[in-house]
């Protein structure tokens, strides 16, 4: 982090529950051009995911969410990253950073292995997948026409091997 | 026949014995028992007065309320002369609440048994109606009976000090504490004597032989409340004026630097005292002490608070700019709350909306980047802050428009939906408002508070049912309705709103029900201190409870009542003047219960079924249950079920009268220092005109017109009413007519009718729209035609009128305000079928 004297920055996570789940509807309506179903809602709240799906907090404001699921492909235990978001105004200083890494621990340290973390990024956004490929994440694949509803409606693939 | 009398009263010594036992049998609540003891005796003796009442009183105790009153009374009636019979009364009478009946049970029982118990008892009740000369009286027998017994001289002390008569009170305490030997240190219940010897000694002004009681016995370790000594120590060297003063008051901050209190004692202690709760106070010399203080304990924010009040000009600017800056890095989101109070004075207001405006532009280029040297949050908080300062101002556009700056910046902070909510709501679109409110409450559904605004601002949007919905998220889930729930926990803020909602709605008589809940709360907390009059000096706690028995005085004064007392007169007399108003209330009320009515026979049929079945199942014939007769009832009467849970029959005054009722809610409130409420006096006069007390009418309009200016719209009201009323009145009698005569004379002075009266009073105030509404109503009183009263109220429409101030619309047609833009967003004149 980087942080003045005069700068006071506190982060810190909470998990999600029925009653802040307003707090991650809300950001999601923001951050991100997709409208997630009840089911998402529901899913995200589940107890073994607690661990993977958090609001981030920026000097006592809500100001992030990150949520990941768990699937079982080729034998392997992989953890998908949904959605990982943080609020314009306070991009740049290592929230989004923090919060993936607070998710690769607790992967590193779950109880049933986990293999790997992967995710989706709209082909358009370089940003995003700059900002992965300098957290340890690898392009695998593209997968072509993954997007519905928005374009370009391609995606890549990236992911990280935990160890 | 003296001996048929005197077998009537005294028993053998089987039976004396058996009516022994009857009373410990009662002390110790074995009820069961005790009533077959009083049976026992009763059957040989069934005309025993004191068994009678003894037994009446088991029966009270099990429930058989009615049963056991009427044995009670019938026991007092066959022996008048018996303590006992009428300790028993008085206790029946003390659980129903009345406490001057029971007084006066307790004091013929006093008069043929100076009883230990009755003796407390009565102080309790002398005390709860506030006679301290005959609690001085009753204080002074249960001393001479008990003088060994320490609370007995300390109780007799406090009845002289509630009694007014402090030398009394400074003397009992002096022989008392002359009297003890040996009382070991750390003793609480000295500690608090001492305390309150001190202060009466302070209160007496003999501050030097307060301080020197103080400073021996903090020595001894007499006193345990260290808090206290200090405190008092520092109180009394400034008003001794001595050169330890300050000192005293230094220590007290070294404890806690962040008591306001203590700061202006020690500015006071250097000679300058600052009066309380002032926006500005420039004093250089208390300026430079502060700022010392300030380097002393820098952490301290109540020091650099005070320096705002301390300084004006630059110096303020530079000061504001630092406590600002300081608090909006910090992220203080109260931090406008904390400034309000300086915005009387108008430059210290420019002053600081210079100051964060500047702020804003510096702190939006400078939380934008990383690098930056502010923090995201630091530009979010200063943009809450202007928006509000704007809001505070009339503003609404512009403080709108900077929350959704704000919004767009961070969506996710509560505060900004509240806050957008509260302009809104202050600009008049109350429904637009509350769904802003809601948005802050899902985002956090566990906070109370917002749980609480989103459900108080659906009330203010007239949404009862809805908001009902909000706050049972939160209330008992197996109360009957959330809203039961609240009136349980005394929430006056729900009680009001949804009164205040009901008379939106076109419902007064919901809303009166809600005020009359409101009273009752009030009622209970008088009848609650009851308990403490005896509790208090049992245990010594006297200083606080001095300071309870000085709230409870004054404990109507309180915002929710005056406003519960005064609507609910209102409502009251709205109705007494137009008894259609009910009339057609009951008529819709018919119409809505003849469509549910179907509904409400097949509930009650199913819950007439299932209290069948609960009978069978508990093995009852209706008969009283025997099994549960030990458990202890109590002696006040339960909570009667609710006859008219719609308002309706108070409305209609049966029962009582609805000018008693209106009467009832009101007394309460002259003698608590509301001289300055004008809304108070306007409700007193309504009152007592309509009941034929007009000396107290003209008084109270007097304290109206003192109070509010005889400009006041409403004032303006009554007096053209008192004048038209007053030509009505032929057959009073002397000294009552000429008194009145010379009142009105005092005020309305002028020659001119009643009629012109109040057209010079529309054309002097033609800009003020209360004052034109006011005007429209005086000239319907003065029997004007209605299209003049109309022509009045809607002179409204005229551009020049500053509207600034919303109006309670008085007439449907008033919904057409919404045409004029600068109460465009105002949603209140709107009615459904408008755009």
């Amino acid at each position: 982090m980087t942080s003045t004297s005069s700068k006071q920055s506190r982060v810190s996570f909470a998990s999600l529950t029925e009653n802040n789940l307003g707090t991650v509807r809300k950001l999601n309506s923001v951050l991100f051009p997709i409208k997630y179903s009840e089911k998402f809602y529901q899913d995200i709240l589940a107890p073994e995911v607690e661990d993977f799906c958090k609001l981030v907090y920026y000097n006592d404001i809500p100001v992030g969410t990150i949520s990941c699921r768990f699937e079982n492909k080729d034998d392997q235990k992989v953890l998908y990253l949904m959605t990982m978001g943080i609020l314009a105004p306070y991009r740049s200083r290592g929230l989004g950073s923090k919060a993936l890494e607070q998710v690769l621990t607790a992967a590193a340290s779950h109880k049933s292995k986990v293999d790997k973390v992967y995710l989706h990024v709209q082909v358009s956004n370089d940003d995003a997948k700059r900002f992965y490929e300098v957290n340890g994440f690898v392009q695998s694949s593209v997968h072509e026409g993954y997007y519905k509803k928005i374009t370009p409606a391609d995606a890549w693939v990236l992911e990280k091997q935990v160890n | 026949m003296s001996k048929a009398l005197a077998n009537k009263k005294v028993l053998p010594s089987r039976e004396a014995g058996l009516f022994k036992e009857l009373l410990n049998l009662y002390e110790g609540r074995q009820l069961k028992k005790g009533l077959k003891t009083a049976d026992t005796i009763l059957k040989k003796f069934p005309e025993h007065g004191e068994t009678i009442c003894m037994k009446g009183l088991v029966l009270v105790h099990m429930g058989r309320r009615e049963e056991g009153i009427d044995l009670v009374k019938k026991g007092v009636r066959l022996d008048l002369t018996s303590h006992i019979v009428w300790h028993v009364f008085g206790l029946i009478q003390k659980g129903e609440k009345n406490y001057e009946e029971a007084l006066k049970s307790y004091s013929q029982a006093l008069r043929f048994d100076k009883n230990i118990n009755i003796l407390r008892d009565a102080a309790s009740l002398q005390t709860q109606l506030r006679s301290y000369e005959s609690l001085v009286e009753t204080r002074h027998t249960l001393l001479r009976l008990r003088p060994n017994l320490r609370q007995h001289w300390v109780g007799l002390s406090v009845a002289h000090y509630l009694n007014g008569n402090l030398k009394e009170a400074k003397v009992v305490l002096e022989k008392y504490l002359a009297t003890l030997k040996n009382v070991p240190s750390h003793d609480v219940e000295q500690s608090e004597t001492l305390l309150y010897y001190i202060h009466v000694l302070e209160e007496l002004g003999e501050y030097t032989e307060a301080l020197s009681l103080l400073d021996s016995h903090s020595r001894n370790r007499d006193i345990v409340d260290k808090t206290a000594i200090s405190e008092t120590r520092a109180r009394l060297l400034t008003k001794l004026s001595s050169p330890e003063a300050s000192e005293a008051w230094h220590t007290l901050l070294e404890r806690n630097s962040d008591c306001h209190t203590y700061y202006l004692g020690y500015l006071a202690s250097h000679g300058h005292p600052i009066p309380p709760s002032t926006p500005s106070h420039p004093d250089p010399d208390a300026l430079a002490l502060i700022s010392s203080l300030t380097t002393e304990f820098p952490r301290a924010r109540a020091s650099k608070r005070l320096g705002l009040v301390l300084s004006e000009g630059d110096e303020f600017k530079s000061r504001a700019e630092e406590y600002i800056k300081g608090s909006l890095v910090k992220g203080i989101p109260s931090l406008f709350s904390d400034l309000k109070s300086l915005y009387t004075d108008n430059a210290k207001c420019t002053a600081i909306e210079e100051i964060v405006e500047r702020l804003q532009v510096e702190f939006k280029d400078a939380s934008s980047s990383p690098k930056g040297s502010e923090e995201p949050t630091t530009y979010l908080w200063t943009l809450y802050l202007l928006a509000q300062h704007h809001s505070a101002l009339g503003r609404h556009s512009k403080a709108l428009e900077l929350l959704e700056e704000a919004l767009a910046h961070t969506p996710t902070l509560p505060e900004l939906h509240i806050f957008k909510g509260r302009v809104l709501k202050r600009a008049g679109d109350y429904w637009g408002a509350a769904a802003c409110v809601n948005e802050a409450r899902v985002l956090d559904g566990q906070d109370r508070f917002l749980n609480t605004k989103t459900g108080k601002y659906l009330l203010r949007a007239g949404c009862v049912k809805e908001a009902g919905d909000v706050f049972g998220l939160f209330t008992k889930k197996d109360a009957a309705s959330p809203g039961v729930d609240l009136e349980d926990m005394q929430s006056m803020l729900y009680l009001l709103e949804e009164a205040r909602a009901h008379e939106t709605n076109g419902q007064p008589n919901l809303a009166l029900k809600k005020y009359m809940a409101v009273k009752r709360i009030y009622n209970e907390i008088e009848d609650d201190q009851y308990d403490f009059h005896g509790y208090c000096l049992r245990k010594f706690n006297i200083m606080t409870y001095l300071r309870m028995l000085k709230w409870e005085d004054t404990v109507r004064s309180q915002a929710p009542y005056v406003t519960a007392a005064v609507n609910g007169a209102n409502i009251l007399v709205a109705s007494y003047d137009d008894p259609e108003i009910v009339k057609s209330l009951a008529v819709a009320h018919e119409q809505l219960s003849s469509t549910s009515k179907k509904a409400a026979k097949k509930a009650k049929k199913k819950a007439a079924v299932a209290a069948a079945a609960a009978a069978k199942m508990g093995g009852l014939d209706g008969k009283t249950p025997q099994q549960h007769s030990n458990e202890d009832k109590g002696l006040e009467p339960p909570t009667a079920k609710d006859e008219d849970p719609e308002g309706l029959k108070a409305l209609t005054g049966e029962g009582t009268p609805v000018l008693e009722q209106a009467w009832k809610l009101l007394q309460p409130l002259l003698e608590v220092g509301l001289e300055e409420n004008v809304e108070v006096w306007l409700a007193v006069y309504d009152v007592a005109i309509r009941r034929g007390r007009y000396l107290q009418a003209v008084g109270a309009l007097e304290k109206a017109k003192k109070a509010g200016g005889e400009e006041h719209p409403e004032v303006h009201v009554r007096v053209v009413d008192l004048k038209q009323r007053a030509a009505t009145l032929s057959d009073l009698k002397e000294p009552v007519k000429s008194v009145l005569e010379e009142a009105i004379k005092k005020l309305y002075p002028v020659e001119v009718s009643p009629e012109t009266f109040n057209s010079q009073y529309l054309q002097k105030h033609s800009q003020d729209p209360k004052a034109v509404i006011a005007a429209a109503r005086a000239s319907k009183i003065l029997n004007a035609p209605v299209e003049e009263v109309d022509g009045t109220v809607f002179s409204l429409l005229n551009t020049d009128i500053n509207l600034s101030v919303k109006v309670r619309s008085p007439s449907p047609p008033l919904f057409h305000l919404y045409f004029r833009s600068d109460v465009a967003m105002c949603t209140m004149y709107r009615t459904p079928w408008s755009p």
